[in-house]
């Protein structure tokens, strides 16, 4: 898909109109806990958004290091609700086949959300083995925590689960939706 | 007024919370009683894929409560609380997102009939009990420990309704009530890095570094969390960085001690960075 498509379809999302008013004061990058690993800064990647460089916007890793600790949001001085514009980049890189293949976070909330259609919970332990099957060194990093927790009780063998788990999934499966 | 707990997927493996906070809901005649058929929020995955699912999922929450009488929903974990807020949110400023999922949950015979107050523990313990309860309960008890109190990130913003976003001062203020002394620093609202931790170890670990580091300094010589997702990070990391040891209880197990419970009785045993020596004089 072409730039200006991907533009369009930004700008028509729920928050995507609001960037309009940026001013590019940075301080959405100076309240980012992991602005430094990010290949754009936020208001880098507002920029961008700006001058319509959708493509790169999408395959960027910015949105996949977002936290989620609405600090840029609560301080942005133009009210721009900066997380949530990740949150709906992260939709667009995933629908058109955008994620930047070397970062892992698209693999944890893969899992996650197996595990969340499987059960209708999560459990600790299982998604964090099922992660790791992916990325053992990640895994085999925190062997001897595991361990550690095991031996303090901490550790569930048996999956978490709804009553019935099945109607969790029915629920998220939206080909039956009325929209 | 009657509380539909949703304790969240992290409740039952962690250190010591739900000992704590049944401990506590005990000595205090706190009537918290789970949310039958609870589901997962979807948290901060589920918005990254669909924000629709992610509705679906909070709005089934809101569904169970409304069927099962409950006034409002209490939560224990930043994350849950952030997400329901947020939906919550979402559905007040465009009342017509919820036609469709309810079209959905009308499969399982739920309905969203309203968006019931959602509400942290915290904020229950500080304002529904009457300080007054508490300094008759706690009269007993005086602690010269010098409390961090560390609230995270997604407990004060941005649909948060208890305390301001950037310095808030609810949990310092509980921490005092029942007989602990805090310390003034600047990490309280600063990212622990959350579900990052696992796949971005090393680089959340400069933010844990620099959060520990900060209340050290400040002379702190435990640190209190309100979110299972702060207490794991901030109690496990500390293997890894150079930095002087230092307990991460939550906030409910301080507040089982100043009520006279003993460590084992709130699940302190589970927590990872020692802290008996510390509390010798307590116990």
């Amino acid at each position: 898909m072409d730039d200006l498509h991907l533009h369009d379809i930004f700008d028509q999302s729920r928050y995507g109109s609001r960037i309009r008013t940026c001013i590019q004061c940075g301080t959405c990058s100076a309240s980012c806990p992991l602005t430094q690993q990010m290949d754009h800064a936020p208001r880098e990647l507002f920029a961008l958004i700006r001058d319509g460089e959708m493509e790169a916007v999408l395959s960027s890793d910015t949105p996949w290091y977002c936290v989620s600790c609405y600090q840029c949001m609560v301080r942005c001085p133009q009210e721009i609700p900066v997380t949530d514009i990740m949150y709906t980049l992260k939709q667009m890189a995933i629908r058109y086949d955008y994620i930047p293949i070397t970062h892992k976070l698209p693999d944890l909330y893969r899992v996650f959300i197996k595990e969340l259609e499987r059960n209708g919970r999560i459990t600790g332990a299982m998604l964090l083995i099922k992660y790791g099957m992916r990325h053992p060194e990640d895994f085999f990093r925190k062997m001897l925590l595991g361990l550690k927790l095991l031996t303090k009780m901490r550790i569930e063998f048996h999956p978490q689960k709804t009553k019935h788990p099945k109607k969790i999934a029915h629920l998220l499966n939206r080909e039956g939706w009325n929209e | 007024m009657r509380y539909g707990f949703f304790p969240g997927c992290s409740y039952k493996s962690e250190a010591g919370y739900a000992e704590s906070v049944a401990a506590i809901n005990q000595a205090l005649g706190i009537e918290l009683t789970q949310l039958s058929d609870w589901n997962c929020c979807g948290a901060t995955a589920m918005f990254s894929l669909d924000e629709t699912k992610a509705l679906a999922l909070t709005a089934r929450l809101f569904a169970l409560a409304n069927s099962q009488g409950y006034d409002q929903i209490v939560t224990t974990c930043n994350a849950c609380y952030a997400t329901l807020k947020k939906a919550g949110h979402i559905f007040e400023s465009n009342p017509e997102a919820i036609n469709p999922i309810n079209a959905q949950l009308s499969h399982e015979g739920l309905k969203v009939e309203n968006l019931c107050p959602v509400r942290h523990y915290l904020d229950v313990l500080y304002h529904d009990v009457d300080a007054e309860v508490w300094s008759q309960a706690t009269s007993n008890f005086v602690s010269e420990i010098k409390v961090a109190t560390y609230y995270g990130c997604q407990l004060t913003r941005p649909w948060a309704d208890l305390d301001q976003p950037q310095r808030p001062t609810i949990l310092d203020e509980f921490i005092s009530r029942i007989g602990f002394r805090t310390v003034d620093h600047s990490a309280k609202t600063l990212c622990c890095g959350a579900s990052h931790f696992f796949p971005y170890e090393q680089e959340c670990g400069r933010l844990i570094k620099r959060i520990i580091g900060e209340m050290v300094r400040k002379g702190a010589q435990m640190i209190t969390t309100v979110c299972p997702l702060c207490q794991f990070n901030l109690d496990s990391m500390q293997a890894k960085i150079e930095i002087p040891p230092i307990p991460v209880p939550y906030f409910t197990q301080l507040a089982g001690l100043a009520l006279g419970f003993k460590p084992s009785e709130l699940g302190m045993q589970k927590l990872l960075v020692p802290w008996q020596q510390l509390l010798d004089h307590v116990s």
